[in-house]
Formats: structure tokens, sequence, C-alpha cells
């Protein structure tokens, strides 16, 4: 079982313990040593935050529980993914809440690298790696895509309710060009101005929507435009950055908006 | 460190059919400095005999044939390929590829590739083959100490990757939105097709990325394995772990075109 689900059930259960009325909230896990039972996040990846959705969220996890390979012959295999059958049966927000805790996919034993260092002076060019061995399947991306306004209006709830971007999150707007959670993404970052990886989502989705502005500017040359290491490139963290990554998405959101 | 006097064993295994390089016992440094996953360290271990080469699509056939094994791929239909123009990092699943059409069907099968690395493999066949074979992997310091060659720097040839193209077949491209077949080959090449190391082992950066047994932290998940040295597939600007230091990890049961092994035989 991955260490996520681990770690959730592990919450789930505490969480029954402590509420009478076993209430389901959003609510945003932060992954750490002492936390959870399996520590490769955090070795690969140091600590991260992944927002739960609460929408039918006992019942998706007792079906990711249920999931098992049925021609492996070794325990502790399986297939990743709920069969075509039981995941047309999710309603829409159930589905959400599976594709944010739950990744169908492998991914290739280069994805953990580079290694992120001291991430408190930095703002990188790109979102660290977080879900391990596992990455969202053609599925789960194309969930994301077709249904992205629908996803965004969830998101920004959310983003609310749990006071953060959850990595999960992040990770889900880049892959579906989200860039029209641009606002609720600064009004987040500006609570604490601590989270710098939504400064790198920013960066990105200017850069996927090749934005002039940011595209020709020293910050785009210095993190993207680059023969080699584009993984680890990374800006230094300082006011002045701080304040010219959210100006210009404010910029590239408000031109959106007058198109 | 110990330097270390190597013993070049020439004889022809049935089993694994090429050379290996006994590595002596003793005392060897690994890892990276401010490293969290491979931080720096002298460690201890015993010699051990590691094959020159990775082991081939011909003698996984041998195994293959011999046991009747069924690989994961076979089983599951879930083997991860590559196809240029996907974007960095993206891999895409074909039900029809196993280490006998690495990459699918229509991508081509092994028939002209016995003496390429098998791959489309995950970690528990591999397991498999070295029980019938009689040999195991490197652990991941063992595959560190053998890939250094004595090395303290990055590469076994020095701080810098200029000259990475010598020793490994690795994607030239920027990205991987075009084929690159600027050093002869877009996937797999040959074994030994290019430089060996120091102690004369081939294709330790590149080709395919080479599992080792052992883990990061004793808590870390069963389901991971890790493997090392890089692959056809990495590039100097996504991935760039054809070096001597990084480690990655991946599932158990993952099956993709850039992963395959070199084996440590009984002494």
């Amino acid at each position: 079982m991955k260490p996520l689900a681990i770690l959730l059930c592990f919450t789930l259960c505490l969480y029954a313990c402590s509420s009478p009325n076993k209430k389901t909230v959003a609510r945003r896990l932060k992954t750490d040593t002492t936390a959870k039972p399996h520590a490769a996040d955090t070795v690969f990846s140091g600590d991260t935050n992944m927002t739960v959705p609460p929408y039918g969220l006992e019942k998706v996890q007792a079906l990711i529980g249920k999931i098992t390979s049925v021609e492996d012959t070794n325990s502790d295999g399986r297939t990743e993914a709920l069969d075509e059958k039981t995941y047309a049966l999710l309603s829409f927000r159930e589905k959400f809440t599976y594709h944010m805790i739950n990744q169908e996919a492998y991914s290739q034993n280069c994805d953990i690298l580079p290694e992120r260092t001291d991430e408190v002076h930095r703002i990188y060019g790109h979102l660290p790696d977080i879900f391990g061995e596992y990455e969202w399947s053609d599925r789960q991306l194309d969930f994301f895509k077709t249904n992205r306004d629908s996803v965004e209006t969830l998101m920004k709830l959310l983003i609310v309710e749990t006071n953060g971007v959850g990595d999960n999150f992040k990770e889900a707007i880049v892959e579906m060009n989200g860039k029209e959670m641009i606002p609720s993404l600064i009004d987040s970052y500006n609570k604490e101005r601590k989270d710098h990886y939504i400064l790198t989502v920013l960066m990105l989705l200017m850069k996927q929507n090749e934005y002039p502005e940011f595209m020709g500017s020293t910050s785009f040359k210095k993190l993207y435009d680059r023969p080699s290491d584009e993984y680890s490139a990374y800006l230094t963290y300082n006011k002045a950055n701080e304040d010219l990554i959210i100006q210009r998405a404010t910029n590239f959101y408000n031109g959106l908006s007058k198109k | 460190m110990v330097i270390a006097l190597l013993l070049v064993c020439v004889e022809i295994s049935a089993q694994t059919g090429c050379g290996s390089v006994l590595v002596p016992k003793g005392k060897y440094q690994v890892g990276k400095k401010d490293s969290r996953q491979n931080p720096l360290r002298t460690v201890a271990v015993d010699s051990f005999r590691i094959a020159v080469y990775e082991t081939t699509n011909r003698e996984f056939a041998v195994f293959v044939a011999a046991t009747g094994y069924v690989t994961d791929a076979e089983k599951r239909h879930n083997a991860m390929v590559f196809r240029p123009g996907l974007e960095e990092f993206r891999w895409i699943g074909d039900s029809t590829a196993c280490w006998r059409w690495p990459n699918g069907i229509s991508r081509g099968g092994i028939k002209d590739k016995m003496n390429h690395p098998v791959t489309s493999i995950s970690y528990y066949d591999i397991r498999a083959y070295c029980a019938w074979a009689h040999v195991r992997l490197p652990t991941l310091e063992e595959w560190e100490i053998a890939c250094r060659a004595g090395s303290k720097t990055d590469y076994f040839f020095g701080s810098e990757d200029s000259r990475i193209g010598e020793y490994a077949n690795i994607w030239r491209g920027h990205d991987h939105m075009k084929a690159d077949h600027s050093d002869g080959y877009m996937y797999t090449s040959p074994v030994g097709s290019f430089k060996p190391n120091p102690w004369g082992l081939y294709d330790m950066y590149g080709n395919v990325f080479e599992f080792c047994t052992g883990k990061l932290l004793p808590s870390e998940s069963p389901t991971v394995a890790h493997a090392r040295g890089g692959s056809w597939w990495c590039s100097k600007n996504s991935c760039h772990s054809f070096n001597s230091y990084s480690i990655g990890q991946v599932n158990v049961h993952a099956s993709f075109s850039n992963q395959g092994f070199r084996v440590v035989k009984p002494q």
C-alpha cells in the first residue's frame, strides 16, 4: 500500500476516534518523518503537503483499499487503478477525491531527481516529485483537463477551507493549465509567503501560456532557457523576485480576462 | 579508502555469458556531500565479483526457455514505453510491451538485439532470474563502489559531465519531443558499445538503469526498489542521473523500457 494511503488511513482512524460525529472535512496533510509510517516522500522530496478532499472520502478510501492485483501471485502487488465499472459509478466529486489521493500509474526511476535543497531560500522553476513511485495516469490527467472548470471550483473552495495549496493541487493546476487559479494562488501565498512552490506554479503557468512579459525575462532565461539541469534551476528567494513573479502573474491573469 | 587491486575474471558463465571484475574487500567512499538520499560516507564491504556487462536479452531468453517464466509485463500488460514526442518525464502504457517487445510490438522486437540489455522487466522479474542463475543484484553501495572505480568525483572520469558521451548511451537532445539518434541509438545499445570505466565495467552510466538491492531507510515501503546509473532516456537537461551518486526509485512491479540490471556472481 502506498505511503500516502497508509497515512490517510492512520489519520482517518485518529479522526474517527476524536470526532463523535465522524464529520468529514477537507484537510491538508503535512507529511513528515514523525507522522508518516513510510518516510520515502520525505527522503526524496522534503516535507510534502497533500490536500485531501472530503467528498466521499471514506467511500473512496475503502475502494482504494480494495484495489488488488488479480493476476499477481505476490501478495504485495496491486494494479493501482479502480476498474472502469467501479470508477464510472463514482460521482464527479468522488472522482475528484479519488484522483487527489491516489495515483494510478507507475513513475519511472528518475522522476525523483534532482534532490531539492534549501527550499526556504530558493524559488525553483519546477515542482518537486511528490508521488514517489507513482504518478497520475492518462485517465486521471484527462479528468483534470476535461473538467477543468469544475475541478477549479472545488480547488478554490478547498484552498480557502484548508488555508493552503496542497502539493497535489499544485501539480494538478500545472497539468490542467489552470490559469484561472492565479488569484486564489496569490491570495493563499500572501497569507504566509512561505510556500515558494506557489510561485513556481505561477511561473509554470506563464511559461505554459507563453506570456510575453515572462518569456522575455531574465527569470525565464535562468530557469527554463538553459542547455542543462533545468530541473535543478532556481531563483534566489528575496522580496524583489517574489514581488516580480506575483506582479507578472497578476498582469498575465488580468490580460486573460480582457480577451 | 583501500586502493583496489582488481582481478579481472575472463571465465564464461553459462548463466551470464560475460566476464566479471573482482572488487576486493575494503573500505570505500560513497555518496555526495550535502545529499540527503546518499550522503558522503565511508562504507566497508566484503569482496564481490560484478559483471562487466549488463544482462542481455540473450541471457534472459535462456532463463525464460529453461523455466517458462512469465514476466510482470506479460501478466499485467502494464509496461510503460517511450516514443518521441512525449513531454518530459511522460511515458505511455502499452499492453503489448514486454521484454520481447520492449517498447511495444509496433516499435519492434529484440530479434536483432539479443546483445542489448534486457528491459521492460520488473524488479520482481529480476529477482526470479537471479534465483535461477545463482547470482544476485549488487547492493546500492556495491554498485557505487564498482561504478566509481576508485574515483571521488561525480563521474568516474571527473567532475564535469562533458565527456559523458564517450562512456554512455544517453539522450542527447534538449527534450524528448524529437527522436535522438545522435550517438547511434535512440533506445538501448548493444552492451559494451561505449568506453568502460577504469575497472573495465561497461555501461555503468546510461543504456539502462540498473537495479540494486537495499533501502534508503529501514521504514521504506516494500513496494519500492532502487536503480542507478541513468539510461538511454536520460538527458543532461531532465534527469541527469548518469552519475555515480544518484539513486532512483521505482515500483517493484513496474516495467519500463529503460530499466535493466547487472549481476554479482558467486566468488
